[in-house]
């Protein structure tokens, strides 16, 4: 996606326009024409509320309509037995339905990929069941509602449900908490190793995309006056909402309401012409989107240039940003990092046994060792990505062998990974300030990613999707994402791995520089020796696991161990 | 006795639903796909199966071969068409895969709407039991289940006795490995996913033999095969059978017990206290 | 050795090749004559691996050709090369777990013509007797050391004009690496040409005619295996002394 080159002003004419027509509507129609316009808006809801999880999120859910049919019931067991006004009633049983999301969500969140999708649509199977077993709320035969409100009311409140889901997802699309939704979909556990707290997040976004359905769950109930649980927990409106998402453009800011108005519109006269296959051609137009055009039609817009999503708290221009204030002094001479006898085992295979190894204020240390030694399950460990079998893992002077590794993050260690694992789909600014607004200058993070951009030398292509950066560009794009985080220590997982000899320099160089960005202290895995020898103060050898060697280079590079482990044993 | 008895029919049920999870699992086994047109497929072939005996008063069990070899040759169809194209996609396959097939599922379930209404319908076949030895078996339910034994079985003889099941295996177990033997790894997916759509038509015939069947319980035998799979194992041809089996005899009982709605719910209670409780059984499938 | 004069097997012309975003190999060129053992060497992450999975086609090179007996082989399907001639032993050994040994010598065998099969089989069970023992046992359970005989045996029995040894040597003990570098002569005897893949300088070069390093995708040094063992840079390209 290019940057928005209409500056906003094509969204501010689409969003006044459908405002107009929003409010225009009640004073221009009724009866029939009304309650397709109710009908309309309610699916914009749909889209909307669906979109934040699975659209931004990322996770992919077909049982949304659990919470669509909770606010129903919840609802009109509201107004019948209790004096409640209409509108209360539909905002408690929109919030019993969002409460409902947030006790799923711990549990469903769990679960990726094909198993939340299965575990959602089980989930509203279970639910129909239940409720058409429960006496209380009139079982199988449904329960009717008291005296149905005026259609404009119903009408207003939808209104009022849509343009709040909307909000939701422009809040995603506009703010740091977006960006870090859209994190998760595009890579959790580098989300994670930046700081996203991915539980949060994703339960947040969760909940929202269960408030909404309940709130149009509960108007639907007032609207039609009757309920049951055959159309309350009906996964054919997943359906529905899934197709018109799709097709105008999941993920962005617009496609739920483009998708909903044009499907809606042609489905009318579908349903004139062709009856009763709704579903067959909904479900046509899901295959297809997918196949043919998976960005939808926001996707196509976006190809001339309209509609762009902005990027996330973006100035006009990079500033000139001053580096970050020096550190305080540091209490004692703890070592930045401190491991102890650090043991990682996986289903009865020892990766790690019992490593100790400390790295000081200011020190460079390399850990080298051959494919399997145990150098990257050490850094998952002190990332927390590994739960280590025994040992200790002291991060200034603290243990933090129990802390998450968001949290870790927080703290001030940040990590680059072997095969960059950058949000390719999003630009060079985004990547930075997703570290930025999580480490220990969140409270100046824009400045903070000015910085680091523009020391790392990617000023002149901070609005840039990272998909087209070229291989040396991602490596110093990981540099600058670390650096987000104002790190007090680096750990470089094979940073010169896939790099031209001049990359290879620039990497090198920023290394060296680390120091001068507030880096206390820089851990890389090597193999290639040659590439770190006279960078490191120190170098740590691993073989099989196990530390063979600690010491300055020159005396581990002339240990026998070390020789035998990598030129192999003499013959 | 009543346990006995109780037993005899989980078994025979779990014999039906062998079937149903095992084509599902030789999709996923090799492709990593979860075809969410399962449940849609078995339905139209009930339907279709439904549709044939009452008009032609023929034997239901004629349609086992016309409904496998149509499907799978639709399958096959559907393979190159709808999901092959999705793994250039990467790491995004799974999710456009389930999309792709979560709107081929609609577009069967409203054929079958349109072929045979939204009634359940059920096959008037073998309404009677066979007594025997103080037990009363449901002769629909013996042969039905007979028949998806008997296929399951075909299918693992072929998958672990011939080379081109062999080849299969290999390529769901290591794609690089099997590409080493010079198999085609691409022509084995297009196999797979033409044999896992015909044995779930062939399931379909069955099932509508003894449980009646409606477009609205598609997802249903979608999810019922996945909860199968999921406790089985993924690959493990033999943890589905004893599944398969632990299921039906768990419903039979529940039903017997608690009632219909628990037998209905039951596999989704247990698909979520497994997501739940055991969640490395799905590491492989999340991976 | 006998290989000198012989007509090239495998040949790589300025190869370019890579993974998402990385390049990989930055333009490899490299020769092996028929009948003859050539060893490249190089640190983890130089790109051996890379370079043995781009002959294999399981990566399309990005640029460069690669030829089996003067034949282009590059962007054909994978299975088509390996049905050309090349047995790939790849890292990590991609065995099938829950299959046995003899399954995997069956599917190995599958597109060998049925005569040539049986007679591949009795020269690859006579290479590794151990297998014959094994054969009902599931790839799954073997040691390691069985593991990659029964990978090369896989790979043999494809009837391979080239094969591709990547680091059989990775988590096997020296003793179990060098008797399957003992059966480098037999293959030679074959008219199986043999491209190893190694990290360990010293095993690596013990089984080679001769050599190739590489470093950061790139040949920086080749010669005999005499000429590398005497060759103070090619340890220093390792230990960056």
């Amino acid at each position: 996606m290019r940057p928005a080159a209409h500056g906003g002003a094509d969204a501010a004419v689409v969003g006044l326009f459908a405002v107009a027509v929003i409010i225009a509507v009640p004073f221009i129609a009724s009866g029939y024409l009304l309650q397709l316009a109710t009908d309309v808006l309610a699916s914009v809801a749909l889209g909307y509320g669906w979109n934040l999880i699975s659209g931004f999120t990322g996770y992919l859910s077909f049982g949304q309509v659990s919470f669509y049919g909770i606010g129903m019931y919840a609802t009109a067991l509201l107004v019948t037995d209790t004096p409640v006004p209409w509108y209360a009633a539909v905002a408690v049983g929109g919030l019993i339905g969002a409460a409902a999301g947030f006790a799923l969500g711990f549990i469903m969140l769990r679960l990726r990929g094909i198993l939340f999708a299965l575990g959602m649509l089980g989930l509203a199977r279970i639910l129909a069941v239940i409720f058409n077993n429960w006496g209380f709320a009139g079982a199988s035969l449904g329960m009717s509602l008291p005296a149905a409100l005026t259609p404009v009311a119903i009408y207003a409140g939808m209104a009022l449900v849509a343009v709040f889901a909307f909000a939701c997802n422009a809040y995603f699309v506009h703010s740091g908490f977006g960006l870090d939704a859209m994190s998760l979909n595009e890579d959790e556990v580098a989300a994670v190793a930046f700081g996203v707290p991915a539980t949060r997040v994703k339960v947040t976004a969760f909940v929202l995309s269960a408030f909404v359905p309940a709130l149009v769950g509960g108007l639907v109930a007032w609207n039609r006056s009757y309920i049951d649980p055959t159309s309350a927990f009906d996964p054919s409106l997943d359906l529905e909402t899934v197709v018109f998402v799709l097709l105008g453009g999941i993920g962005t800011l617009w496609g739920p309401l483009f998708g909903s108005v044009v499907l809606m519109l042609i489905g009318e006269q579908l349903l004139v012409h062709l009856p009763n296959i709704e579903l067959a051609i909904y479900g046509g137009v899901v295959m297809l989107t997918v196949l043919v055009f998976p960005g939808g039609l926001v996707g196509l817009l976006n190809r001339f240039g309209w509609l762009v999503r902005p990027v996330i708290l973006a100035p006009r221009d990079l500033p000139e940003a001053p580096p970050p204030p020096s550190r305080p002094a540091a209490a004692g001479d703890a070592p930045v990092l401190e491991i102890k006898e650090l043991t990682v085992r996986f289903e009865g295979l020892t990766a790690l046994s019992s490593v100790s190894l400390a790295i000081g204020r200011g020190e460079t240390l390399s850990i080298i060792g051959a494919n399997g030694a145990g150098k990257t399950t050490l850094f998952n460990a002190i990332t927390g990505f590994v739960q280590p079998s025994a040992g200790e893992i002291r991060y200034l002077g603290r243990d933090i062998s129990r802390v998450p590794p968001y949290r870790r993050a927080r703290l001030g260690l940040a990590r680059t990974f072997q095969i960059p694992r950058l949000m390719p789909a999003v630009t060079v600014w985004e990547n930075v300030l997703l570290a930025s607004r999580h480490g220990g200058q969140a409270h100046r993070a824009v400045e903070h990613t000015a910085w680091a951009i523009g020391i790392m030398g990617l000023g002149a292509l901070w609005r840039e999707p990272v998909a087209r950066l070229s291989p040396g560009h991602q490596r110093q794009l990981e540099f600058a994402r670390a650096l987000g985080l104002w790190p007090e220590i680096m750990l470089l997982d094979e940073v010169m791995a896939g790099m031209t000899r001049e990359e290879r320099e620039l990497v090198r160089a920023a290394i060296r520089r680390l120091p001068d960005f507030g880096v206390a202290a820089v851990a890389c895995v090597e193999h290639v020796i040659a590439a770190v020898a006279d960078l490191s103060d120190r170098m740590v050898v691993l073989d099989f696991g196990r530390k063979i060697a600690d010491g300055t280079p020159q005396e581990v590079l002339r240990d026998p161990a070390v020789v035998r482990a990598y030129l192999g044993e003499p013959l | 006795m009543l346990a006995l008895q109780l037993a005899v029919n989980g078994v025979l049920l779990g014999g039906l639903y062998v079937l149903v999870a095992q084509s599902l699992n030789l999709i996923f086994g090799v492709m990593g796909v979860v075809n969410l047109a399962h449940g849609a497929l078995i339905v139209v072939a009930g339907l279709f199966t439904y549709w044939f005996a009452t008009h032609t008063g023929l034997n239901p069990l004629w349609v086992l071969p016309i409904a496998f070899l149509a499907m799978g040759a639709a399958g096959a169809v559907l393979q190159r068409v709808l999901v092959e194209p999705l793994m250039r996609h990467g790491r995004r396959a799974e999710l456009l895969s389930l999309m792709v097939t979560f709107g081929l599922s609609y577009v069967m379930i409203d054929l079958a709407l349109q072929l045979w209404g939204a009634d359940f319908v059920s096959v008037p076949y073998l309404q009677s039991s066979l007594s025997f030895a103080g037990l009363a078996f449901n002769k629909a339910l013996l042969i039905s289940g007979a028949f998806a034994a008997a296929i399951s079985a075909a299918l693992y003889g072929w998958l672990n006795y011939t080379g081109s099941g062999k080849a299969l295996l290999a390529a769901s177990q290591s794609p690089t490995g099997a590409i080493c033997c010079g198999i085609d790894v691409g022509r084995v997916r297009l196999l797979s996913f033409a044999l896992g759509v015909g044995l779930a038509a062939a399931s379909g015939v069955l099932v509508i033999i003894v449980i009646p069947l409606a477009p609205e319980t598609a997802s249903d035998f979608t999810l019922l095969a996945f909860v199968i799979i999921a406790l089985g194992g993924l690959g493990n041809y033999v943890g589905v059978v004893v599944a398969a089996l632990l299921l039906g005899i768990a419903q039979s009982v529940a039903g017997y017990v608690l009632g219909g709605n628990a037998e209905y719910v039951l596999p989704y209670v247990l698909l979520i206290a497994v997501m739940v409780l055991r969640p490395e059984r799905f590491r492989r499938f999340a991976s | 050795m006998s290989a000198e004069g012989a007509r090239p097997a495998l040949a790589l012309d300025e190869v370019v090749a890579g993974i998402g975003p990385l390049t990989i190999l930055q333009g490899v060129s490299l020769e092996l004559r028929e009948r003859e053992v050539v060893v490249v060497l190089g640190a983890n992450g130089a790109g051996k691996t890379t370079l043995l999975r781009t002959i294999a086609g399981l990566l399309a090179p990005r640029s460069g050709n690669i030829s089996l007996f003067g034949e282009r082989i590059d962007g054909r399907p994978a299975h088509r090369i390996t049905r050309a001639g090349i047995g790939h032993v790849p890292s990590g050994r991609e065995l099938f777990p829950r299959l046995s040994v003899a399954d995997h010598l069956e599917l190995g065998g599958r597109y060998a013509a049925p005569e040539r099969r049986a007679e591949l089989r009795r020269r690859v069970l006579d290479m590794f007797p151990i297998l014959a023992e094994r054969a009902q046992q599931r790839a799954g359970t073997l040691s390691g050391g069985e593991q990659q005989m029964l990978a090369i045996a896989r790979a043999l029995m494809t009837d391979p004009r080239v094969l591709l040894l990547d680091e059989p040597s990775t988590g096997l003990a020296p003793r179990i690496v060098l008797s399957v570098f003992e059966t480098f002569p037999e293959l030679r005897r074959q008219g199986v040409s043999v491209l190893l893949a190694e990290q360990s300088l010293a095993l690596g070069l013990s089984a080679a005619d001769r050599g190739y390093v590489i470093d950061h995708g790139h040949i920086v040094l080749e010669g005999s295996a005499a000429e590398l063992s005497a060759d103070k840079r090619v340890a220093d390209t390792y230990l960056g002394r």
